[in-house]
């Protein structure tokens, strides 16, 4: 089971071809991942890596059963090829390019509404279902199989939060970087709906992340959730010092709290526990599922 | 990306909002003839230059004036002595920070009498998302637009635009109302929604901040003062509002991590100099550090950097930094490869030497190899394995070298 992706997922890579997608398609092989076709427009009927590649999203599902992808392609790309993954309808779309315009990203979550695709990132490390796939850049040897669900705003503390399970002799279920850009695909609130109905999953750990009101929002989601499940959350920044601001917009949009501690206060409100340090992750682990 | 006023006024009035008749000025004779060209008796507002809110209730730094760098100035004889005050000064604001910000132009504008101001803003609310806009009023003497946001943010209207079609005919009339407008406004703030609607899409725009907004006897609407800032992800797709960036307003160690693609910022707040690769890791190191006692005082983000010459390039901005008395680094590999990481920490250290206390943890992608590396160079630093150890080890190290 895990969520959103497992060794049933039949991956297509969209910018197959270029340097640093092959360096991670060849890695994501080894660790097993069902990778079935690559796409680079004008090198269709092609081979790399020894899969075939495409030259449409579309034409690489229809002859290879692809259900989900992941792009490779660079920043100002991005736009068309989540177009392309959106139209043909894959189920998941994982976007790891950084410094994607934000309009771009405001246009493809106009595109996400009216369609059943769910996108992770942009500026992701990805997903990765320990054992089973592995959709992004993720350093996979650091993982292992588990029952505790990831996810994070922030993709260095992810991998901070994986040596923590495993600190408490615990494993991942699944791993999910929600990225760290102004608009983002896949948020919160939908990974605490999708773990909590994973029946391998029995607790996650939440990171976020300054910026935006992504913790306040879950907050108030998983405070009126039916049936949920134990999240561990922490949010870096206490000690941030001051940093130069133009203008007042950014804060009145979030009604003035922009702080770390204004998050921390929203998720322990609705019962989450929120720990201060990210090494308090194992031993807090360690207490709540004994 | 942020730009000055005058420049923010200058586009938004391509676009068709009313803004007072001003010139900017350099020196404080340029300010005197820019007064003159712009209104011949006066009064005229004097504008420090600075990208930061609230100047007029900054102050100059060494200053026996306890004005602000917002100034109105009724004689023409004066024009010069005020601008004096201000330009090659340090003004200080509550957005600026301790340090301040040089003021190298002033913005010098006809006086413009209103009726009535508001506050206008357009910005992203990231959560839902959507392009939203705020409106507030301002009354004289009253509370401050971000004491409305906290204590009733309902005294701030916020209305979700289409990104394509801006606000509809209703949306105006709500804002209309709202602020209280008579007929002769009812076209006038119609232009100003849309006009920064327009200027929002058309560059990639990220913030628009109008505040205040002015009403004359007329029902005219014209931007008092202008906000702006923009995508740096979309410059490509702007090279004339690229060339608006102001060299000024960063430090010469934040241009040149720019240069190579990197994020670096200063801090006053100790003396450990961080090299990390994402904003989480170097938050969590950075409260860590500070339960120990110890501050950080520059941070240098290399992002996912793959090439070596400019990680090395980027190291050595943090290892010349004379304020560093112990470097930490904490990479968590994923696109980025430690080794790469290995590889820049030895060509910079063997470029400028190593004169402080470093310890390096690697986590992910080629750690092991990129641990070898940095053994096999016999270089004077220390590894760690955890964000926790790796603080203990340099501030027992930065101790020992005391």
């Amino acid at each position: 089971m895990a969520i959103l992706a497992n060794n049933n997922t039949r991956v297509l890579v969209q910018g197959i071809t270029g340097t640093q997608a092959s360096f991670h398609v060849r890695r994501s092989l080894d660790y097993g991942t069902k990778i079935v076709a690559g796409v680079t427009p004008g090198k269709g009927g092609t081979e790399h890596l020894g899969i075939p590649v495409f030259d449409s999203v579309a034409e690489a599902m229809q002859q290879t059963g692809a259900n989900a992808s992941v792009m490779f392609v660079p920043a100002p790309a991005v736009r068309g090829a989540a177009q392309e993954a959106i139209e043909a309808g894959l189920d998941l779309t994982v976007c790891i390019a950084d410094g994607v315009p934000i309009q771009d990203m405001l246009e493809i979550r106009r595109m996400l509404k009216d369609s059943h695709t769910v996108l992770i990132g942009p500026n992701t490390p990805g997903i990765i279902t320990p054992g089973e796939a592995r959709l992004g850049i993720f350093p996979e040897n650091i993982h292992r199989k588990g029952r505790i669900g990831v996810v994070s705003r922030s993709s260095t503390l992810t991998y901070e939060a994986v040596l923590e399970i495993n600190r408490a002799e615990m494993g991942q279920s699944t791993v999910i970087g929600l990225g760290d850009d102004m608009v983002i695909g896949m948020d919160f609130i939908e990974a605490l709906d999708r773990f909590a109905d994973d029946d391998e999953t029995d607790a996650i750990v939440l990171i976020g992340q300054l910026g935006g009101m992504f913790e306040e929002v879950a907050a108030e989601h998983y405070k009126n959730m039916n049936h949920k499940k134990p999240v561990i959350a922490f949010v870096p920044g206490n000690t941030v010092p001051f940093g130069h601001k133009m203008g007042y917009a950014g804060d009145i949009i979030s009604d003035g709290k922009v702080s770390a501690q204004d998050k921390k206060d929203a998720l322990s409100d609705a019962g989450m526990v929120v720990v201060d340090r990210i090494s308090h992750i194992h031993g807090t682990l360690q207490k709540i599922l004994s | 990306m942020n730009i000055h006023e005058y420049q923010a006024k200058k586009i938004l009035n391509r676009y068709g909002i009313f803004i007072p008749r001003g010139k900017v000025a350099y020196t404080p004779n340029e300010a005197k003839r820019a007064a003159v060209h712009v209104s011949l008796r006066g009064p005229w507002m004097l504008k420090a230059q600075i990208q930061s809110g609230a100047r007029e209730r900054g102050f100059f730094i060494d200053s026996k004036s306890k004005k602000g760098g917002i100034r109105l100035v009724k004689r023409r004889r004066d024009i010069v002595r005020e601008a004096e005050q201000m330009l090659g000064e340090t003004l200080v604001t509550e957005q600026t920070g301790p340090a301040g910000k040089l003021v190298s132009r002033i913005y010098v504008e006809a006086f413009q009498k209103v009726r009535k101001k508001f506050y206008a803003g357009m910005v992203i609310n990231r959560v839902v998302p959507a392009l939203t806009l705020l409106i507030a009023n301002i009354e004289d003497g009253g509370k401050d637009i971000m004491t409305k946001a906290v204590e009733n943010p309902k005294q701030i209207l916020k209305i979700k635009l289409d990104l394509k079609k801006g606000a509809t005919l209703r949306q105006i009339e709500k804002v209309r109302r709202f602020l209280e407008l008579n007929e002769p406004s009812r076209k006038h703030i119609a232009t100003l929604i849309q006009s920064m609607h327009r200027a929002f899409i058309e560059n990639d725009a990220t913030m628009i901040e109008i505040n205040p907004a002015g009403v004359t006897k007329r029902g005219r609407i014209i931007a008092l003062d202008a906000k702006m800032s923009f995508d740096k992800n979309a410059l490509y797709r702007h090279p004339e509002i690229n060339r608006l960036q102001d060299d000024y307003e960063e430090s010469s160690r934040e241009l040149k991590a720019q240069k190579y693609g990197f994020q670096y910022s200063e801090f006053d707040d100790g003396n450990v100099g961080c090299i990390v690769n994402g904003d989480g890791i170097a938050l969590a190191a950075m409260d860590f550090i500070k339960t120990k006692g110890l501050g950080a005082c520059c941070f240098l983000n290399v992002k996912g950097g793959v090439d070596r010459d400019k990680i090395a390039a980027g190291i050595k901005i943090i290892m010349t930094n004379p304020k560093v008395e112990g470097i930490l680094i904490n990479i968590l590999g994923g696109f980025l490869r430690c080794n790469l990481i290995a590889e820049g920490i030895i060509a910079a250290a063997s470029e400028v030497g190593l004169n402080v206390p470093l310890v390096v943890r690697f986590e992910g992608t080629n750690k092991e190899v990129a641990k070898e590396i940095l053994i096999n160079s016999r270089l004077p630093l220390i590894i760690a394995d955890t964000l926790e150890e790796s603080v203990d080890k340099l501030i027992a190290a930065m101790e020992e070298s005391e």
